[in-house]
């Protein structure tokens, strides 16, 4: 153990970690990379929460070894432990693996094959666990389908648990692995691609789906579960306190779930509708518990857009006056332009003035309203002098390249924002301070994600992103502003993951019998072994990744469903082609994405939200490109 | 540097154990758990002034990864007097029991800091045999910031080993321009056993 890179990785015996011995049915919910980026992991946290609390049953967690230690554990002949019992993830009746992104898969299948479980669904017998998948990458399970048993669309607090008690039941009666397959088949929320034929192109397209149920009765369309408790259930998750650093290392308190801003690139906004808020009371008490709990001197106020709560201010303004004076840092992780005025940066100042970070997405009105991103350049210049004034000095603004109808002005426009501004931040810091301010645009290859408006838009080619960063790095004529770009080898692998139908499980698994693993691991990536087993499917990565489609097109996604309807996004395509924008119906009118009618809920929201950038108008009045 | 504004604080000196598994922890891993152990028992500690506010807390010598120990030791500044029984029974039940606090007791504000106040430091080495003897090399070369450096084991090795069926106990002693890690000098010591395990058992002040 003392040769492993970092031991503590690896030994438990965490703050607030626990085993119940005395459970029956066991559970591991795996995180399907290292213990440092998964373990602040939300979904691992709550689910696991919620199967402890279920009667005899137990979960434990687990996380992929580094790649020294799998090299290690191979070399011993020792298979994948789980962290609390230490015990072979075989031994578990069933292991859920989160899919937190688009380069995570090759991580599944170092995982089952770590553990000593077929990689494929249909090679497991009666003596192997059940496999399930979930998280953000499930709206598209395909490139998953032949690795999972079964996949739970959308949020898992209370479909996780029936799944599993589904399981138990019929393991206590005997049933065999496939008629427990079958009965998850029907289960909301739970999808079994071993259950479905997957066809062709041309019979996807003629049939409407691209999925063909093996027996009668199956359901065609699987619609996400949502947890309809979220908004009056307690802030305060208990957590685990790691003794390694890990990422987010500090109490996270979800304060809302759902955004509906509506940018139209974006899956999270689509995926978690409808926006559901907790309230005041119960994120501040949320915080002193956790806090007192865990001994954390850092509390995120988390969300998809946490300044969009409607009482953000409060909130803010009572944990102020709560740990005035007592080295605790208030943080939030993502500040909408339009909403950080001069009180914002007042609220979430505190002492410690870390970078903030922006994201303006593109550099012109123009493309800011085709993306629906709906804030100004005035927004941008009025969170930077306001952010400036209050003493911050560093602030990153969050640019894409290549999303759909960029122009070279577009990507000229975003050196022009940068740069004005660096004007701003200028104006408002003493000159004796100038130097020290930091100004920096980091800009991400766009990649089409599934269940958005953009579904249907290729990704430009990897030349073409290129030359359009080298255009930005050549307008950018301040040397004290900084264009950091984020290396796109991954994005064809993001973008076949995100966008490729069941074929793409088939290279997930080839790449990985060639090596590919830790994808999202730049010491790691291994391009030739994606490039090869490319070549050796005849799956043409480039057609997959950049090939846009006739918005009546069936995308390989069509059956799942996460409550936003297929034809809604398709307006909102053609909405974004004629720069129209659409406004967030949590401020104004709903647009009718279907969402609240489909899942039966509606948002649920603290205190109505007032006017932080959209007065509730027709869409219509925003054709002028102001979003205030 | 001393402000003679500043509230009057009390120095609680705490002995902790750091062991089983959990000797595999860092220096910085103890630090943050430690410091983390201090909110969750609820002690009144000082927070320092300035741009980058945080707790007022120094830690001893750092203890190489994979080494246990015995005694262990952070001194905590408070802002307000607890009693030592009082503050002791608050860190345990905020404690995990392999890195947990055993002692404490107030010492002067001006005392030495625990990282420089006990620069030597006993070990007990564990063997999966009995050794019949330890024979230490005159020199164990090591790389520090990249650079090779060969220390003379003499400097640093205070009390040879004492060996006791199998277990075998020695003092190291830490010059300001360094120290000798006690696994590094086991690991190119002769002896004929397996090290099991390493644990510091005592701190002391130069003779």
């Amino acid at each position: 153990m003392a040769r492993a890179e970092r031991p503590s990785r690896y030994i438990n015996h965490e703050w607030g970690s626990s085993s119940k011995l005395d459970a029956s049915f066991r559970f591991c919910m795996v995180y399907p990379d290292t213990y440092e980026l998964g373990q602040a992991n939300q979904a691992v946290r709550i689910l696991v929460n919620v199967v402890n609390a279920q009667d005899g049953m137990a979960a434990e967690r687990g996380f992929l070894p580094a790649a020294d230690m799998c090299d290690a554990l191979r070399d011993q002949g020792l298979p994948m432990f789980s962290i609390e019992g230490c015990a072979p993830l075989r031994a578990f009746d069933v292991i859920g693996i989160t899919l937190p992104h688009e380069l995570a898969a090759t991580n599944v299948l170092e995982v089952l094959d770590l553990a000593g479980i077929p990689v494929r669904a249909g090679d497991r017998t009666c003596d192997d666990p059940f496999v399930v998948g979930g998280g953000p990458c499930a709206y598209n399970p395909e490139p998953y389908a032949l690795f999972f048993d079964a996949i739970n669309i959308g949020e898992g607090e209370q479909s996780l648990v029936e799944g599993l008690q589904l399981i138990r039941e019929a393991k206590e009666q005997g049933a065999s692995r496939d008629d427990i397959r079958r009965a998850l088949a029907n289960l909301e929320g739970w999808y079994v691609p071993l259950l479905y034929r997957w066809r062709n192109e041309e019979e996807a397209q003629a049939a409407g789906s691209w999925i063909e149920p093996l027996e009668e009765g199956l359901p065609t369309t699987i619609t996400k579960r949502v947890f309809d408790g979220f908004a009056q259930s307690p802030g305060w998750e208990p957590c685990i306190v790691p003794f390694a650093e890990a990422v987010h290392d500090r109490l996270n308190v979800e304060i809302l779930r759902g955004c509906a801003r509506g940018c139209r690139f974006c899956q999270a906004g689509m995926m978690y509708r409808p926006v559901r808020e907790r309230t005041a009371d119960n994120i501040v008490a949320s915080v002193v518990e956790g806090l007192a709990q865990t001994g954390y001197d850092e509390v995120s106020l988390t969300s998809l857009s946490s300044t969009d709560h409607s009482q953000i201010r409060e909130i803010l303004t009572r944990l102020n006056e709560v740990y005035a004076g007592k080295g605790v840092r208030i943080s939030i992780p993502s500040q909408r332009l339009d909403s950080f005025g001069v009180d914002m940066a007042g609220l979430v100042a505190g002492q410690k003035k870390g970078g903030l970070t922006f994201a303006p997405e593109a550099g012109t009105q123009r493309l800011r309203d085709v993306i629906n991103k709906n804030v100004t350049e005035e927004d941008l210049f009025g969170a930077v002098d306001a952010s400036f004034a209050a003493g911050w000095r560093r602030c990153k603004l969050y640019f894409m390249i290549g999303l759909p109808t960029e122009t070279d002005e577009d990507v000229k426009g975003i050196a022009r924002l940068v740069q004005q501004a660096y004007d701003h931040a200028r104006a408002v810091v003493p000159k004796e301070q100038r130097g020290s301010i930091q100004i920096g645009a980091s800009v991400a290859l766009f990649v089409p994600k599934a269940q958005t408006p953009f579904q249907w838009d290729g990704q430009i080619p990897p030349d073409e992103a290129l030359r359009r960063v080298n255009l930005l790095r050549h307008s950018v004529k301040y040397r004290a502003v900084s264009i950091s770009w984020h290396d796109p080898k991954t994005s064809f692998v993001e973008a076949v993951m995100s966008r490729g139908g069941r074929e793409a499980s088939y290279l997930v698994e080839e790449a990985w019998r060639r090596g590919a693993r830790f994808d999202a691991w730049s010491e790691h990536f291994n391009e030739q072994a994606w490039r090869d087993a490319a070549s050796a499917l005849a799956f043409d990565v480039e057609a997959a990744a950049q090939t846009s489609y006739p918005l009546d097109y069936v995308m390989p996604w069509g059956h799942i469903s996460c409550g936003v309807s297929t034809k809604w996004l398709a307006r909102e395509r053609d909405r974004a082609e004629r720069e129209t924008t659409t406004p967030d119906c949590t401020f104004g009118s709903c647009s009718g994405c279907g969402a609240c009618m489909r899942l039966g809920l509606d948002n649920e929201l603290a205190e109505p939200r007032v006017g932080t950038c959209q007065p509730a108008e027709t869409p219509d009045s925003f054709e002028g490109g102001s979003a205030r | 540097m001393t402000d003679p504004n500043a509230p009057k604080t009390y120095r609680l000196r705490c002995t902790y154990v750091e062991q089983g598994r959990l000797a595999m922890l860092s220096h910085l891993e103890v630090a943050h758990t430690l410091e983390r152990t201090v909110r969750r028992a609820k002690l009144p500690f000082a927070i320092s002034q300035g741009f980058s506010p945080h707790m007022k807390i120094a830690f001893g010598a750092a203890l190489p990864v994979g080494v246990g120990s015995t005694c262990e030791i952070f001194d905590l500044q408070l802002t307000r007097y607890v009693p030592p029984a009082e503050a002791l029974a608050a860190l345990q039940q905020a404690s995990v029991p392999d890195l947990m606090v055993q002692d404490c007791r107030y010492i002067e504000g001006k005392a030495p800091a625990a990282s420089v106040a006990f620069p030597l430091s006993t070990y007990e080495a564990i063997f999966d045999g009995s050794p019949t003897a330890i024979e230490a090399p005159e020199t164990v070369s090591v790389v520090r910031k990249r650079k090779e450096k060969t220390l003379v084991v003499t400097d640093y090795l205070v009390k040879p080993f004492e060996i006791e069926e199998n277990r075998a106990t020695f003092a190291l002693r830490a010059l300001p321009t360094g120290s000798l890690r006690p696994d590094v000098l086991l690991a190119h010591c002769k002896v004929d056993a397996a090290v099991v395990s390493i644990t510091r058992i005592a701190q002391s002040e130069e003779r």
